[in-house]
């Protein structure tokens, strides 16, 4: 439903055969493989959504293209996106993961100036048993990446995170930022894997992980002033992930990503 | 409205209230002072129904139901409204999203429709006129980067938009400057009606300037071991607890 309304939002067609993007929206859906391309210049969007079982994508973003991805996990799937940045180019990506999955995003800065952003959403529930990862590749000098992924989980649900920062030999000039944040609640699991590999000595690289708890005081405030239980626990985890969600690649699917979510959260 | 009687309340194996008896009607303001660790915090928190604490003994009405059989928030919704001596910061959830939930809970309890966005603005604009709160600070985080005085006044403000039966205050009053001291109790009294009723939990008399008791309690080890009018905030000011007690060893 939330993914059929993102692609009527954006307008989005079919990839081609070629898999060539020029300006517009796009849209994959389901199990298959499949090469992109986004040319020299162009700006583009393309929706990612997964259908059961495996699903992998190799894009090419070339010398100053820009792409913004937004790529929904809702099936039990294994997707694996490999992206290229040329010089100049850019590629912002917004992920929201709502099932049991496996889903592995590997961005390489090729040329100089290219930049990378992914701010990532799981929420995951009863028995899920989901993994993210986030690879980035600093491969030249003066590139830029941003990771925020956002993780929560409930139930017997088990959730990880790992993320790779390589910033090779003559990559000067990196500068970088991951970071990982998690609310676990109850018995649920969340385990958060930040890893640094950095080859060249001028640069600008920082990491930060947390998994905590809900805040048990917040909920007795929101309770006090008449909330049920429910709503105060998914007030408080929309207020966790609303900067990932705000900040949405592509504009006007805030609302719809929110719903997507929200329906998730009423399950914690 | 509400009565206590001999209320007995623990956390863990720590039995702090002792027999508490208390009743309060509509229309009175009830202060409770004593000294630091005498249960004053924890009668507030064991009426709003926060679940750290164990009733042992004793029973709470309030408008003629049992207190004790509801949560928290179906207390809060029957009109029971806490103002927090710590207020809670909430990152991510908006002043005005919370509200909004807040105050359509309590119209929902009480049978009446949700208010519609252009009804909440105007309630939201007249209400934190109230507490002089800056309006900005409604599209922020709840409590957020506060500053003391703002977190105080954005309890009063809230107490005002969910226009509760009975409200009590714990240590409203700590860490404000006398300026927002003043507007503070000026906006509790503002709000005062004579179906309404405050209980204000407080350490000092300064704040009893403004909000008019009928009734002053003092709290110690757990019992109301001295009630009074606002004169005796005025004498504990002057002379501190030590005769009442004093006196109350010797019982």
């Amino acid at each position: 439903m939330v993914v059929e309304r993102i692609n009527e939002i954006l307008g989005a067609k079919p990839v081609d055969a070629g898999g060539a993007l020029s300006s517009g929206a796009y849209v994959i859906c389901g199990d298959s493989a499949t090469d992109v391309t986004v040319a020299e210049g162009t700006t583009a969007q393309l929706l990612i959504a997964d259908a059961p079982g495996a699903i992998e994508i190799n894009i090419d973003v070339e010398r100053g293209a820009n792409l913004s991805i937004v790529h929904l996990v809702t099936e039990h799937s294994s997707t694996n996106i490999s992206i290229a940045v040329a010089e100049g180019g850019v590629c912002r990506m917004t992920q929201a993961v709502i099932s049991s999955s496996d889903s592995r995003v590997v961005a390489s800065l090729v040329g100089s100036g290219a930049r990378f952003e992914l701010g990532g959403v799981f929420v995951i529930t009863d028995e899920d048993q989901t993994s993210v990862t986030v690879d980035v590749n600093h491969m030249v000098a003066d590139t830029v990446s941003r990771t925020m992924v956002k993780g929560v989980a409930s139930g017997n649900a088990h959730g990880s995170f790992s993320g790779l920062v390589y910033v090779a030999p003559d990559a000067q000039h990196t500068d970088s930022v991951q970071s990982s944040r998690n609310v676990t609640i109850g018995t649920a699991r969340i385990e958060t894997l930040p890893q640094l590999e950095i080859y060249a000595d001028d640069v600008k690289c920082s990491h930060g992980a947390t998994v905590g708890q809900m805040d048990v005081d917040a909920i007795l405030y929101m309770r006090q002033r008449g909330l049920s239980l429910v709503d105060a626990k998914r007030l408080q985890i929309e207020g966790f992930v609303d900067d990932v969600v705000l900040h949405a690649s592509v504009e006007g699917i805030t609302d719809a990503l929110t719903e997507l979510l929200g329906e998730k959260l009423t399950r914690l | 409205m509400l009565k206590v009687e001999n209320l007995h309340a623990s956390v863990g194996d720590k039995m702090i209230l002792k027999g508490i008896n208390l009743e309060v009607k509509a229309g009175e303001v009830h202060a409770i002072m004593g000294p630091n660790g005498s249960g004053k915090s924890t009668l507030a928190s064991v009426l709003a129904g926060n679940e750290k604490f164990t009733v042992t003994e004793g029973s709470v009405e309030f408008e003629g139901e049992n207190l004790l059989d509801l949560n928290i928030e179906e207390r809060s919704r029957r009109g029971l409204f806490l103002g927090f001596q710590y207020p809670v910061e909430i990152p991510g959830v908006t002043m005005a999203n919370f509200m909004k939930l807040a105050v359509n809970e309590q119209r929902k309890a009480r049978g009446l429709e949700p208010l519609t966005a252009a009804e909440y603005l105007r309630m939201m604009k007249e209400k934190s006129a109230i507490v002089e709160l800056d309006s900005k600070l409604t599209s922020r985080a709840v409590n957020e980067g506060f500053s003391g005085g703002e977190k105080k006044k954005n309890e009063i403000f809230q107490m005002a938009m969910l226009e509760p039966k009975l409200s009590i205050l714990d240590e409203t009053d700590s860490g404000l400057d006398i300026d927002a001291l003043r507007i503070v109790a000026t906006g509790v009294t503002r709000l005062k009606t004579k179906e309404n009723a405050t209980v204000v939990i407080t350490h000092y008399q300064r704040l009893l300037d403004y909000i008019v008791p009928d009734y002053v309690h003092v709290l110690y080890k757990g019992r109301i071991i001295y009630t009074g009018d606002k004169s005796l905030a005025l004498k504990l000011e002057k002379e501190g607890y030590d005769w009442l007690i004093n006196d109350y060893k010797e019982e």
